[in-house]
């Protein structure tokens, strides 16, 4: 059984159709202990299918151990969006529900160039001195969590200084109990400080101000 | 097993002068779309969510809206609507209207990336949660504070969570929360409730859902996560009460989403006041749904609103001259 129907493969097509540079989709995973490595894997192999700029690479999470540290992957499955390079846009835990919204709009971001910070933003992060780390956590069937996935991957793919993980929450309990997440979206900055809902670009980027 | 959510923004031009923009992605703004596309005008949807559907994508269960005897995810719908709009040739862009100058013969309608402009416009912008503003709500939302059961419901697994409200969200969301908590308890003011006598039925034949009239809540008191509880109050006594909760959900109702406009459109306890064909009081603007100044706000009656305000655009755009 495909994961992804013949609908929406149509619609993933028409949507990768105005890919410019080639994306890889680099996926950690490992074949035990992770609920939802086979899962993932299977839906980036129906993805590539769609459009000859995609790639996928597979990577074993517990034996690659050099490119795992190189991406600094914690946990799987995972997926990295390398474009010219590693921009620092990460997914942990399957892309479905609403959240497959926010895979494509970073394959799509990282093959044209074009996201929709504002200039107040990029200025912003051209002066940021210090590395910042987003983590945005959702669940699937949350429609308020992509907005504040894409806003934390625009700011990871305009800025080197900028790391930006989506993270599936109900994949990784444990780590949602340690940022004690009880609501969706909750951005998570520099380990820190938090954000709850998908607040427009300025609240975050004066969270970031607080966190540095 | 897995659902795959699509929305993705089409590439509009924003030096196109439209026949219509329709501002606001929720089952009105989707039915007009719909409508509009197939009137043959050329129509533009701003929605500020990634995903149209409006509230409805913050619903489970929709049982009410005909034509789906078996309830429907609020989640499909909302993506059937879209598709079925766009494959009519609805262009939807994911901007959030942040100014309206709606004066002129060609409205211009300002998001935080561009300057759009039509011949007219339809605002189907909905309502959001009303909030309860008492001490502790703001400061606790989405750290057990919670509009959206769908969005927020597995973080309860096992535990005790409130639900403040008496109208149909209320119940209907309960029964939702009841699949992960051990016990909701649903907190209102009276013991009259607004919710359908059917849904009411449900509520009292689940074990796990507890009603709670009389009481009034004062604060949210989650600072101390080993004593999570709400500040109540019961009605006619005045007798404060902590009732212990992991989460509260609230349910009250709805504020429009009408800031826009104020001083702009006629506005009456802040919804937007229409005509029988959904006309406002500015010369080539509508409204349609929740927004409007009406008594039922359901999807049935928004979709049936958008339709209806199409219908007249279609006729005002026949007869539109710049002026
Ligand atoms: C928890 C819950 C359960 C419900 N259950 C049911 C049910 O079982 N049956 C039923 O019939 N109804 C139900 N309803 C009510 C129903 O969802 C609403 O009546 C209906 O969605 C109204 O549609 P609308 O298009 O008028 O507005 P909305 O659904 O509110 O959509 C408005 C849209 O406008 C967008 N918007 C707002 N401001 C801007 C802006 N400035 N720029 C761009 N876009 C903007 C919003 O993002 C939103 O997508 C429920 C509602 C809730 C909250």
């Amino acid at each position: 059984m495909p994961i992804l129907d013949d609908k929406t493969k149509t619609e993933v097509t028409k949507i990768l159709g105005t890919m410019i540079k080639p994306v890889t989709l680099k996926l950690f995973t490992q074949p035990f202990e992770c609920g939802y490595c086979k899962d993932t894997h299977e839906l980036l192999e129906e993805i590539v299918e769609l459009n000859p700029l995609l790639k996928l690479e597979v990577v074993q999470f517990d034996q690659d151990t050099d490119v795992v540290a190189e991406f600094g992957i914690d946990k799987i499955p995972a997926i990295a969006v390398i474009g010219d390079r590693d921009y620092g846009i990460r997914f942990y835990g399957i892309p479905a529900g609403y959240e497959f919204s926010s895979l494509l709009s970073a394959v799509l971001m990282v093959s044209t160039g074009v996201h929709k910070l504002t200039d107040q933003a990029k200025k912003f992060l051209d002066n940021l001195a210090k590395p910042v780390h987003l983590q945005v956590f959702v669940t699937p069937t949350c429609p308020y969590c992509p907005p504040a996935v894409i806003m934390a991957h625009q700011m990871a793919f305009y800025s080197d200084k900028v790391k930006a993980d989506m993270v599936e929450v109900s994949e990784f309990p444990h780590i949602g109990n340690k940022y004690s997440v009880q609501g969706v979206p909750r951005t998570v900055v520099n380990e820190k400080w938090f954000m709850e809902g998908a607040a427009p670009e300025q609240m975050l980027i004066d969270k970031i101000k607080e966190s540095l | 097993m897995f659902d795959f959510n699509l929305s993705m923004p089409t590439n509009a031009d924003p030096n196109t002068l439209y026949d219509l923009i329709i501002i606001g992605g929720g089952p009105a703004g989707l039915t007009a779309g719909l409508y509009a596309a197939r009137y043959k005008l050329k129509t533009l949807m701003l929605e500020k969510a990634v995903i149209s559907g409006g509230q409805l994508t913050a619903t489970e269960w929709v049982e009410n809206y005909p034509g789906f005897p078996e309830p429907i995810l609020g989640q499909k719908l909302a993506k059937d609507m879209e598709s079925q709009a766009k494959q009519f040739g609805l262009e939807i862009i994911n901007e959030s209207v942040i100014d309206v100058d709606l004066a002129g013969s060609i409205k211009k309608i300002v998001t935080d990336y561009s300057t759009w402009q039509a011949k007219s416009v339809l605002i189907a912008t909905g309502s959001a949660s009303r909030k309860l503003g008492v001490p502790g709500e703001k400061e606790n939302a989405g750290r057990g504070v919670s509009y959206c059961a769908t969005c927020d419901g597995p973080f309860y697994p096992d535990k005790i969570v409130a639900v403040i409200g008496g109208g149909n969200s209320a119940f209907e969301e309960s029964i939702f929360l009841a699949k992960y908590a051990s016990k909701v308890v649903i907190i209102h003011r009276s013991d009259d409730y607004r919710a359908d006598k059917i849904i009411q039925d449900k509520v009292m034949a689940n074990p796990k859902i507890e009603l709670m009239p009389g009481y009034a809540v004062q604060s949210i008191e989650f600072a101390n996560s080993d004593d999570k509880h709400l500040v109540l109050v019961e009605q006619g006594t005045g007798a404060e009460i902590s009732f212990p909760a992991d989460g509260v959900f609230i349910f009250i109702g709805h504020v429009p989403n009408t800031k826009l406009f104020e001083e702009k459109i006629e506005l009456e306890a802040g919804y937007i006041v229409t005509d029988r064909r959904h006309f406002t009081n500015v010369e080539g603007v509508w409204a349609a749904g929740d927004v409007e100044a009406k008594s039922l706000r359901q999807v049935a009656t928004a979709v049936g609103d958008g339709a209806c305000a199409a219908f007249w655009i279609n006729k005002y755009i026949e007869d539109w001259t710049e002026n």
